[in-house]
């Protein structure tokens, strides 16, 4: 075991990692506003993912196409999440988790059957693009450039979130939806709509994840399984509602994952629930979460 | 003494909650604890029903030391409370409200295979009859009056069997003819069941109508405590709390 | 007994019509129904399971198909890897089931609501990774096949028959149970934790009870439907299954004996009537969970005692009437 294997098993990680931050960090702002535990979050990636081949695949001809995919499917998914939250999410707010779980199950469904329907159900590709084909020599071993690439919007997306919740007006409205509803409502903030605001945005980021992840593997169906329970993971350890819980989170889950292979090859997957599990029993607010 | 309390202390973050209290109650007293919101009244229930451990202190129930125990383990001693805010089934009958806590008493609560509803009716029809809801045993707890779920929950307190019972504002709320019933009530509790009793009031009409002792709690601590003659007559207490009338 | 030579004439040829039809049923229907029956039988066996946690103790699990899953592995294991008897190898699977649901229910009790049911889903998927990748032990992601089992339940009329005994068996335990004092407390303790525990009710403990209860039940209906598919795979413990065992309840009504049943029933049928026309079935079974949750919650039965009781109460107005 070099230091080299072990940078590049990192780094490996890492890429994985930040895709599933994207996803997971929608997951938990929606939390974190909205107090819905969204488990469709993974089948609006998926939507995503499905968007950005059918753009880079119908027009490849065009020079660039994957980077105006990045900017178009984001905004496609942001605004089917909007349709969703005006058409069913906003029922269920005050319901109990029971039935927003189911709810958003009955969507995992439709929108997976829809995706069968239009994309049917074969495996699909999408070329890395543009000057992203090579590889960058990490310790004299070869790592992808589009990986290293996955792992800077990773940060820079983190940092700009983290920067847009803190210093701007709306990100400090979404912030204070998140500690107090009714306080923020008797400001005269339109809250509906605030909520709709952030579902888009949550929606947006899982679209960038599922656009940004394609070139790296697969566009298929069961995306978006695969993909909502490892969000869980993230969320559970991080903080339910946190950011940079968010970002820790996968940061660990991905890491885990990478050298739980060299520990356990098979059960490496059960690491991220045994983790789950600790964090839940000991500190059930998460690492970065607060306690209520 | 059925009751001391020795030292009991408590704060939140370094508001002194509770300060070192010190009382006792004898048996089938009557006592109230009287005083302005945030003086500690509930947090001093919390800390005797053991839903909040005392920094400081002890409670002695019946001889035995009781600091700090687990509220289930407390009500099987023998203390039964009932709550500021409402506290009962909602979905359950109010037959089924009192049962629950009957089954609980006679250790009942392993029975696995027995059907529920032939059982222990005797005992719960007998706590029904003394809270006065004998009419309205088969209707959802949840659709009462007001009065009738706070007399509900003395009930439900009143089934564990306790030598002790505390009850957290037990008139709140309620209309001026629930009220007199209510006072009646725990009146009566003391006098036919040889209960010792400690509630929390707002109402003056009530603490003064029916108390033995009263004790007056300021800012955590009880400043005054004497019958209700001594209460009325101190006039720190008419300053900080009776607002210098007299009743 | 009791009940039945109290009750009127409608009840009692219901109570006497219901076993009859169901013991003279493989004359009247084909093995294709019958095979959808016995289907119907042990998903309502561990819907009716899931429900004693659910609508008796309001504890919300997210992870119940985990100990279905070890039931029907164990008897899979026991059959086909250690050859053992039937009999034993059926018993093996609500005791697995129930030993992991006492270590597992041990540690999720410690937490409560939104918690509690992560960590359900949590253990749920370590016994699916468990069970996915022990090539060796569970057949990994190929799963168990070709179970043996006695010749004379290889029939499915026989094992009709065979699933009609054990599940009513079950059921009717778990209907006492549902209607006992335990029972009650568990009702209370839904109803409100904090006061229970302050009528002498260890909540923790009987919520641990109900789990391992539970557990013990799925792992019934797991022993079962491995026998009767003669074959196991990981997708029993996945938290979709979980999840379809909690749409199951949700659809008959999680606050009726009856309502998980019911569910099973309705879904059963109706997934199969849909899915013999259209390959995305799915997509109506999304959509009929996105309208059960926002019209009618609760459920089959909840609507269908919220019709009932408001004729009782026109009727019971009109009697009035009369009578002044």
């Amino acid at each position: 075991m070099t230091i080299q294997v072990l940078a590049w098993q990192a780094l490996s990680g890492l890429s994985v990692g930040m895709v599933l931050f994207l996803i997971a960090a929608g997951l938990s702002i929606i939390f974190g506003a909205l107090n819905v535990l969204n488990l469709a979050h993974g089948s609006i990636y998926m939507v995503g993912a499905f968007i950005c081949y059918s753009l880079t695949s119908t027009f490849a001809h065009l020079a660039g196409v994957f980077w105006w995919t990045l900017i178009l499917a984001p905004i496609a998914t942001a605004l089917l999440g909007g349709l969703i939250e005006i058409v069913l999410l906003r029922r269920i707010y005050a319901q109990e988790m029971l039935y927003q779980y189911i709810l958003t199950f009955g969507l995992i469904l439709i929108l997976g059957e829809l995706c069968k329907l239009v994309w049917g159900v074969g495996y699909n590709t999408v070329a890395v693009p543009w000057p992203l084909t090579g590889s960058v020599s990490i310790m004299a071993l070869p790592f992808p450039a589009y990986n290293l690439f996955l792992i800077g919007c990773g940060i820079a997306v983190f940092v700009g979130l983290w920067a847009f919740m803190r210093y701007t007006g709306l990100g400090q409205i979404i912030r204070a939806v998140t500690h107090n509803r009714e306080m923020v409502n008797a400001l005269g903030i339109n809250v509906p709509r605030v909520y709709t605001g952030v579902f888009m945005l949550g929606c947006w980021l899982a679209g960038l994840a599922g656009t940004l992840m394609p070139p790296m593997s697969v566009v298929a169906l069961g995306a978006d399984m695969e993909v909502i329970i490892g969000c869980f993971v993230i969320v559970v350890i991080g903080g339910l509602g946190s950011l940079p819980g968010a970002f820790i989170g996968s940061v660990i889950l991905g890491l885990l994952t990478a050298f739980g292979i060299f520990v356990a090859p098979r059960l490496a997957v059960a690491f991220g629930f045994i983790l789950m599990i600790i964090i839940l029993l000991v500190r059930p607010w998460g690492l970065m979460g607060k306690p209520e | 003494m059925i009751l001391e309390v020795q030292g009991l202390t408590k704060s939140f973050g370094g508001l002194h909650a509770v300060h070192d209290v010190h009382f006792g109650i004898e048996e089938r007293e009557l006592s109230a604890i009287i005083g302005p919101n945030g003086a500690g009244k509930t947090t001093l229930f919390n800390l005797l029903t053991g839903h909040m451990r005392p920094d400081a202190g002890r409670v002695i129930f019946k001889g035995t030391d009781i600091t700090g125990r687990a509220p289930h383990k407390i009500c099987r001693a023998g203390i039964g409370r009932s709550f500021q805010r409402l506290n009962i089934f909602p979905r359950l009958t109010t037959f089924e409200n009192i049962q629950v806590a009957v089954f609980s008493t006679q250790g009942k609560g392993s029975n696995l295979l027995s059907s529920a509803e032939t059982m222990v009716r005797e005992e719960t029809e007998a706590v029904l009859d003394g809270v006065g809801l004998q009419k309205k045993k088969r209707v959802r707890a949840g659709l009462l009056s007001h009065g009738d779920q706070k007399r509900l929950e003395i009930g439900i307190a009143l089934a564990s069997q306790p030598e002790l019972l505390l009850l957290d504002e037990p008139t709140a709320g309620m209309s001026p003819s629930e009220t007199v019933e209510t006072t009646e009530l725990i009146r009566k509790l003391v006098k036919e069941r040889g209960l010792a009793l400690i509630f929390v009031e707002h109402d003056m009409n009530v603490v003064f109508g029916i108390s033995d002792k009263i004790k007056v709690m300021h800012q955590g601590m009880i400043m005054f405590e004497g019958t209700p003659e001594e209460v009325r007559g101190n006039e720190e207490v008419q300053r900080v709390y009776l607002g210098g009338k007299k009743k | 007994m009791k009940e039945f030579l109290k009750a009127d004439g409608k009840r009692r040829r219901l109570w006497f019509g219901a076993p009859v039809v169901f013991v003279l049923l493989p004359i009247f229907i084909g093995e294709g129904w019958l095979s959808l029956f016995t289907e119907m039988m042990i998903l309502a066996l561990a819907a009716c399971a899931l429900n004693l946690m659910l609508g008796y103790a309001g504890m919300v699990s997210f992870g119940p198909a985990g100990l279905y899953a070890v039931g029907a592995y164990a008897t899979a294991i026991f059959l086909k890897k250690a050859g053992l008897p039937f009999v034993l190898a059926m018993a093996a699977g609500p005791v697995a089931a129930g030993i992991v649901g006492a270590v597992v229910g041990w540690l999720c009790v410690r937490r409560t609501a939104v918690y509690f049911a992560l960590l359900t889903l949590a253990f749920a998927q370590i016994i699916w990774t468990i069970v996915f990748e022990w090539y060796g032990f569970t057949g990994g992601d190929n799963g168990i096949v070709g179970i043996p089992v006695p010749a004379f339940l290889m029939s499915i009329t026989h094992y009709y028959y065979f699933t009609l005994v054990l599940v009513v068996t079950a059921l009717t335990l778990l209907w006492r149970i549902g209607n006992s004092p335990f029972g009650k407390i568990l009702q209370a303790i839904r109803e409100n934790p904090g006061r229970t525990e302050f009528v002498g009710i260890h909540v923790r403990r009987y919520q641990l009870y109900a789990f391992i209860l539970s557990s013990a039940f799925l792992g019934l209906a797991g022993s079962l439907f491995c026998a009767f598919s003669r074959s196991v795979f990981p997708g029993y413990a996945h938290w979709i299954k979980s999840t379809d065992m909690l749409v199951v309840c949700l659809l008959g009504g999680i606050h009726n004996f009856a309502g998980p049943i019911v569910g099973s029933v309705v879904y059963l049928y109706v997934s199969k009537l849909i899915s013999s026309y259209t390959m995305y079935w799915m997509l109506f079974l999304g959509i009929i969970v996105v309208l059960l949750v926002l019209y009618m919650r609760g459920g089959i039965m909840g609507y269908l005692s919220e019709k009932f009781l408001s004729e009782r109460g026109e009727l019971q107005e009109k009697g009035a009437g009369e009578k002044a």
